[in-house]
């Protein structure tokens, strides 16, 4: 077991290595030049050189990647002079476009897009699995109808649909709620709790659908198998059978499907925190593809990749302990 | 953001994607055909009825993450002009807070006056009134002020700013043209020696002298710019003062949180006797980020809790206008404003790709500027426009007859694609295939299909590039990229068409895109700058924009509008024609 989750961290290590570079040679493969990108107004070729050297982008381009590298473990100054300043390590780089740190500026991030993927994920898979348990009891029965016509619905409908929706009916027209202002739930979990209530239910919604329909499947899938008769043969409580027998067989992929979709979520929900204007990883992302602000770009593409690794150990790990037939070697 | 920004004074590059915007500016008479929102006001009082009082929070409502810069150095968009100066960055002279022409109308602010210049305009003194002060008290002295303007020069750490003053000041340059004074943070005692004959200070501090490498009539304008604000030298952190500016304006920043909000507390050292403009009404300005266009409408529209103490930072969103402008809806009658803003947008016709000035013609005779317009929204975005120069600039805005006679016969706005096609004719030449290049988002799409189509009725191949928006202007502008059609747009720095005219046409000027101009022209601009009298040197800027046109080196389209909402106990707001913006130094709470 020790053996093989080391392995796998090793693993996600280099994978996340290769992306980095990866990454660093297709944006370095674009054909915008970011020297000009970020030289203002006032443009003239003598800026603009002045620039590419302040970027770091004179430099080969091994070499830029090299400064990148080395940031990760001792830190990059900028500047000189006076005007000199330093992004300690861990540093993945320096936007100029925001004049921060590109590290500081995920840690300040990364919390909003944790609150938002851990708030949706816990609502929508315990409301996903409850109405897929359900409505696969209730095979054939008009509950299961609408359980899942329900489920379908919800599906159809794009995040930003429902979540412009839910904005302009419940903040804007009733005023039920106040408008979205994200602050840290230290500092005011009611006001906390009065922002993230809706972006949760709307990404809620949308994957509960899912969720529904999956649990759904599995279990009816499940509960005509032998063992299942034979339990039922044996005695067994309902609940148990259905709890400890159907359900449990039936929950790997719903497992593997919600580590992928969490760490999805962790790494931006890009749509979502747009609409409510949460200042998380996906909105971060998003904004600076529309700048071209490519040490963000990188970064943010290198964070979701981290979490897409680390849900997929979690998520073998995890198999182990549902299915006892499951060996991690 | 887009970011888009509005603006201000300043000659802006209307990126319409996004790239760099400035600011812009404004105007003049024209520009009052703003429709609401401050019919009476002058600097400090009402604009709407009420009295102005004390205390409260204004909450200002963005879209964008961040502003672009609160540097003073590298403040250059019109609304960043317009927030940062009002409340941060004070200068030598300002505008007016006043909608209408009165907004911009000069006149001091840490200034005791708007500058005295020598004869012929080369040299140009400003003294400091006594009790200017940066937020810890200490008095804001010549030398301050010579320690920011110096900052421009360091143009590999202070980006994104104006360079008037790498322009203006009497600096020796390189061969390569650039100044041989690299900034305050290399270590150069000549070029430090260059800076300081450049800029000199009175023994008591209290005086600055700039003197010029030519003569600059306005250039008691340029100062307005706060690229010609103070920054104390030993809290200067070059890259990094972008987040803590250190105050000399009535408020000071408390929280800066990038991506969500920016909080302003009054500056206890601020004397407001030292400052004629800002009356500094409210307790607290809060701006928050990061919020969708659509919803800042949309939480105007409905006014309720804190967003009755709000204004925007950008106009409202094509969808929303009929809701505030279209109905005679009360609620909104006395807290909207609809009003020229000082942005020309056109087409750029690249001489060196159309060098034949009877084909250029017969582009600019073919385009439909009418649809151009109703894409653009219609009336709401603006009018028909005939030149660079925008009516919000004053007498330097002149018709320039390209629509009427300038092309032998006048042209319909729908344009005229056989007349285009009996110039292409007259050419003796045929036609090149064009491209034409524009930043890819939906507005600017369907202006490039409908040129090419127009064009094509004309007989001219069209053929389009969308760029990313983001990348947009670093294309364009390198020489080796630009092609023979460029959307483009251009809003002033300052309220004169030395502003427009020089940049877009100028010689080896970065924003002429479509390498315009020849050495009489150029000379011209040159006599024209050197003018003393504003109103004679407007009378020039107006030919030189008529030239221009004539020679068809742009296709002007749009003279853009503006519309605002703010909240309904948002006291003394309007559109301010010196930036294109709410005049945030003037507002208050209502109680």
């Amino acid at each position: 077991m020790t053996t093989y989750v080391i392995r796998r961290i090793a693993t996600g290590v280099l994978i996340l290595f290769l992306l980095s570079i990866l990454v660093f040679l297709l944006f370095n493969a674009l054909p915008a030049d970011p020297a000009a990108l970020t030289c203002g107004k006032s443009c003239t070729p003598a800026i603009i050189e002045a620039n590419r050297i302040r970027l770091g982008l004179d430099l080969p381009l091994w070499q830029q990647y090299w400064e990148f590298l080395k940031g990760i473990f001792v830190g990059r100054t900028y500047g000189y002079g006076q005007a000199a300043f330093t992004c300690p390590a861990p540093s993945l780089g320096y936007s100029f476009r925001r004049g921060e740190c590109v590290t500081e500026l995920l840690l300040s991030r990364l919390p909003v897009s944790i609150y938002l993927s851990l708030g949706a994920f816990i609502i929508w898979i315990v409301s996903g699995v409850f109405f897929g348990v359900y409505s696969a009891l209730r095979r054939g029965r008009w509950q299961e109808r609408v359980t899942t016509g329900v489920a379908l619905i919800g599906y159809s409908f794009p995040t930003f649909f429902i979540g412009l929706l839910a904005l302009y009916f419940v903040v804007i027209k009733w005023q039920w709620l106040p408008y979205p202002d994200y602050i840290s739930p230290f500092e005011d979990p009611v006001q906390f709790l009065q922002t993230m209530i809706l972006p949760w239910l709307t990404l809620a919604v949308v994957y509960a659908a899912f969720y529904i329909r999956l649990t759904r499947n599995q279990m009816i899938e499940t509960l005509g198998e032998d063992y299942i008769r034979t339990a039922r043969a044996k005695g067994l409580p309902e609940r148990t059978v259905i709890r400890k027998h159907a359900l449990r067989a039936g929950l790997t992929p719903i497992v593997t499907a919600a580590g992928l979709d969490l760490a999805i979520l962790l790494g931006g929900a890009i749509v979502t925190e747009s609409v409510f204007t949460l200042p998380g990883i996906g909105r971060l992302a998003i904004d600076s593809v529309l700048e071209a602000d490519l040490p963000v770009i990188t970064a943010t593409v290198l964070v979701a990749g981290a979490f897409i690794v680390i849900a997929n150990v979690v998520v073998d790990l995890l198999y182990a302990v549902i299915d006892p037939r499951v060996r991690l070697v | 953001m887009q970011t888009v920004k509005r603006n201000g004074l300043r000659l802006a590059a209307v990126m319409g994607a996004g790239v760099m915007l400035l600011a812009a500016c404004g105007g003049s008479s024209s520009s009052s055909e703003s429709s609401a929102g401050g019919s009476a006001a002058a600097s400090g009082s009402t604009g709407d009825g009420s009295a102005p009082t004390k205390g409260g929070t204004i909450n200002v409502l963005t879209l964008s993450e961040q502003f672009n810069h609160l540097d003073p150095q590298r403040n250059y968009t019109g609304v960043d002009l317009a927030f940062a100066s009002a409340y941060l960055n004070r200068t030598l002279t300002q505008y007016q807070l006043a909608p209408g022409a009165d907004g911009v109308t000069l006149v001091p602010d840490m200034a005791t006056d708007t500058g005295t210049s020598n004869a012929d305009a080369t040299s140009w003194s400003f003294t400091l009134r006594d009790g200017v002060s940066f937020q810890d008290g200490s008095p804001i002295g010549c030398a301050d002020i010579k320690y920011g303007v110096s900052r421009t020069f360091a143009t590999d750490i202070i980006t994104d700013g104006p360079t008037y003053a790498i322009t203006y000041l009497d600096i020796p340059q390189n061969d390569d043209g650039t100044s041989t004074y690299k900034g305050p943070f290399v270590e150069d005692a000549a070029g430090q020696a260059n800076f300081d004959k450049a800029v000199t200070c009175s023994d008591d501090n209290k005086t600055i002298t700039f003197n010029l490498n030519q003569p600059v009539g306005d250039f008691n304008y340029a100062v307005t710019l706060s690229a010609f604000s103070p920054v104390p030298k030993a809290s200067d952190t070059g890259e990094k003062y972008d987040d803590a500016v250190v105050s000399s304006g009535p408020y000071q920043i408390t929280e800066y949180t990038k991506g969500q909000k920016l909080v302003l507390d009054r500056n206890p050292n601020w004397d407001e006797a030292s400052d004629p403009i800002r009356k500094a009404w409210p307790d607290k300005v809060v701006v928050s980020f990061a919020i969708d266009a659509s919803a800042i409408d949309q939480r105007l529209i409905a006014d309720s809790g804190e967003d009755q103490t709000a204004v925007p930072i950008a106009g409202m969103q094509p969808e929303n206008l009929a809701t505030v402008f279209a109905s005679d809806d009360p609620r909104f009658a006395d807290r909207s404003v609809d009003a020229a803003d000082p942005y020309a947008r056109y087409m750029v016709i690249n001489t060196q790709k159309v060098p034949n000035l009877k084909q250029r013609e017969a582009i600019a005779v073919a385009v439909n500027r009418a649809e151009i317009l109703q894409i653009r929204g219609g009336d709401f975005a603006g009018t028909l426009a005939d030149g660079v120069i925008s009516p919000t600039l004053g007498a330097a805005y002149q018709p320039s007859d390209m629509w009427t006679s300038a092309f032998g016969q006048p042209i319909p706005d729908t344009g005229d694609p056989e007349y285009a096609k009996q110039l292409i004719t007259e050419s003796g030449e045929p036609m090149p295939k064009l491209i034409f290049q524009f930043p890819n988002n939906p507005v600017d799409e369907k202006i490039a299909v409908s040129t090419q189509a127009s064009l094509a009725k004309a007989g001219i191949e069209v053929e389009l590039a969308p760029l990313e928006p983001g990348e947009y202007y670093s294309i364009v502008m390198d020489p080796t990229k630009a092609e023979g059609l460029i959307r483009s747009g251009w809003a002033a720095d300052w309220p004169n068409a030395s502003t427009v005219i020089p940049p877009l046409f100028g010689q080896n000027e970065s924003f002429n895109l479509g390498f315009a101009g020849d050495q009489s022209y150029w000379d011209s601009i040159s006599t024209a700058k050197a003018n003393t009298d504003a109103t004679a040197q407007a009378a020039q800027w107006a030919d030189l924009n008529k030239q221009a046109m004539s020679q068809a080196w742009v296709v002007p389209q749009v003279f853009g509008k503006t519309q605002y909402i703010w909240g309904s106990k948002v006291g003394g707001s309007f559109m301010w024609d010196a930036y294109g913006a709410i005049p945030y130094a003037n507002l208050w709470v209502k109680q």
